[in-house]
């Protein structure tokens, strides 16, 4: 029974590592779906919490994938399906960044790299106001995305954490008052 | 070669030698710290900003590279930072540090949830450290929008296309970022 959970973990997570282009966002509703709906690792409740959860937490987003494993199979299930989401996806990305680095140093490279920075740039301006635009925090969040953005430009080798910490008591204080 | 590079951009530091250790140590650190998200924006920081071990220019054609590619985009760009600094154990180090701590970390906070349930103040202050985080990702998109206008003020429709194309319109990202890409590639031709 325990050996058909950790198959079903990899056949679920394993082709959606390969699906996932422009990162995690794309396939949350396929694993909504698939641990909800067909095979009841979670309910709607467990779900949302977790992914606030893997928001918050450090690291990256994508261990949202970890806690549903650990959910329904302990820590073992999470190992399997973290190895099942993380491992295709990475050895592609392997394969193309061995590419990547071996023309690193030629001059036509140089202006593929200087071409693809606009693209950066808007892309990840593009990905935070997803972000915030999803988020059910009100127009404080917008606020603190606000002010945290400016400290950052003007302060760029500040640490990061405490501006994190203050804007994580503000938004309490701001939505307790209100 | 050398010298081409230091005329184009003759405000950047020269690129500093990393060890292991401290590859593994960085990426330990990052994913133990980074609350609230914005991986990238941590690493864009430590790895171009502070730390000067890779280029402004490296740096964002492989933030491009990795959200085209399947899988989280910075897993894919951790794979080649740490790749490009200290070949393949580089990349299975940066990968494994970057990923294994916060495993376990995230696993023991929602035992903790579990326990305790759902609390307003804290549901409130961890959408807050969200915000900040992307207040963070905000700071590096208009960093290197500035470095991309410094190429040329085209780049200004590419940033403002894919802005609308993607983060307004939510259209599917693989063919907008190829035909953007080709459009950028040929406005960046011929340039020095």
């Amino acid at each position: 029974m325990r050996g058909n959970l950790y198959l079903q973990l990899i056949g679920v997570f394993a082709p959606l590592s390969l699906l996932s282009f422009g990162g995690g966002q794309s396939i949350i509703a396929d694993i909504h779906l698939q641990s909800v709906d067909v095979f009841h690792w979670v309910t709607q409740a467990q779900f949302v919490d977790l992914f606030a959860i893997s928001r918050a937490a450090p690291g990256p987003g994508a261990l949202f994938t970890t806690l549903i494993g650990w959910h329904v199979g302990g820590w073992l299930g999470a190992l399997v399906a973290s190895l099942a989401l993380f491992v295709p996806s990475s050895i592609l990305a392997y394969a193309v960044a061995r590419m990547w680095n071996v023309h690193g140093d030629k001059p036509w490279f140089s202006q593929v790299q200087r071409a693809l920075i606009p693209l950066a740039s808007g892309l990840i301006l593009a990905g935070a106001y997803a972000v915030l635009s999803n988020s059910s925090g009100g127009v404080s969040i917008w606020l603190i995305a606000a002010v945290a953005a400016a400290l950052f430009m003007r302060f760029d080798k500040m640490n990061p954490l405490p501006v994190l910490f203050v804007a994580g008591v503000a938004q309490a204080l701001i939505q307790a008052w209100l | 070669m050398e010298q081409a590079e230091a005329a184009i951009t003759p405000d950047e530091p020269a690129i500093v030698p990393v060890s292991f250790t401290d590859l593994t140590l960085l990426f330990v650190r990052i994913g133990l710290t980074s609350f609230g998200g914005g991986l990238s924006a941590w690493l864009y920081r430590e790895v171009v900003g502070r730390r000067h071990w890779m280029k402004d220019d490296d740096f964002l054609g492989a933030l491009t590279m990795s959200q085209v590619l399947p899988g989280a985009n910075v897993i894919n760009l951790s794979i080649y930072v740490g790749h490009r600094l200290h070949g393949g154990l580089g990349a299975a180090a940066a990968l494994s540090a970057l990923l294994l701590p916060p495993m376990v970390v995230v696993i023991l906070i929602a035992m903790l949830f579990e326990r305790v349930g759902d609390l307003p103040w804290l549901h409130n202050s961890l959408e807050g450290i969200a915000a900040a985080a992307m207040g963070m990702t905000i700071a590096m998109g208009l960093r290197s929008g500035r470095r991309a206008l410094a190429n040329g003020r085209w780049s200004l429709f590419i940033i403002v296309a894919i802005f609308a194309a993607i983060g307004v319109l939510r259209w599917p990202l693989v063919p907008v970022v190829l035909v953007l890409t080709f459009v950028s590639l040929l406005f960046a031709r011929g340039r020095p």
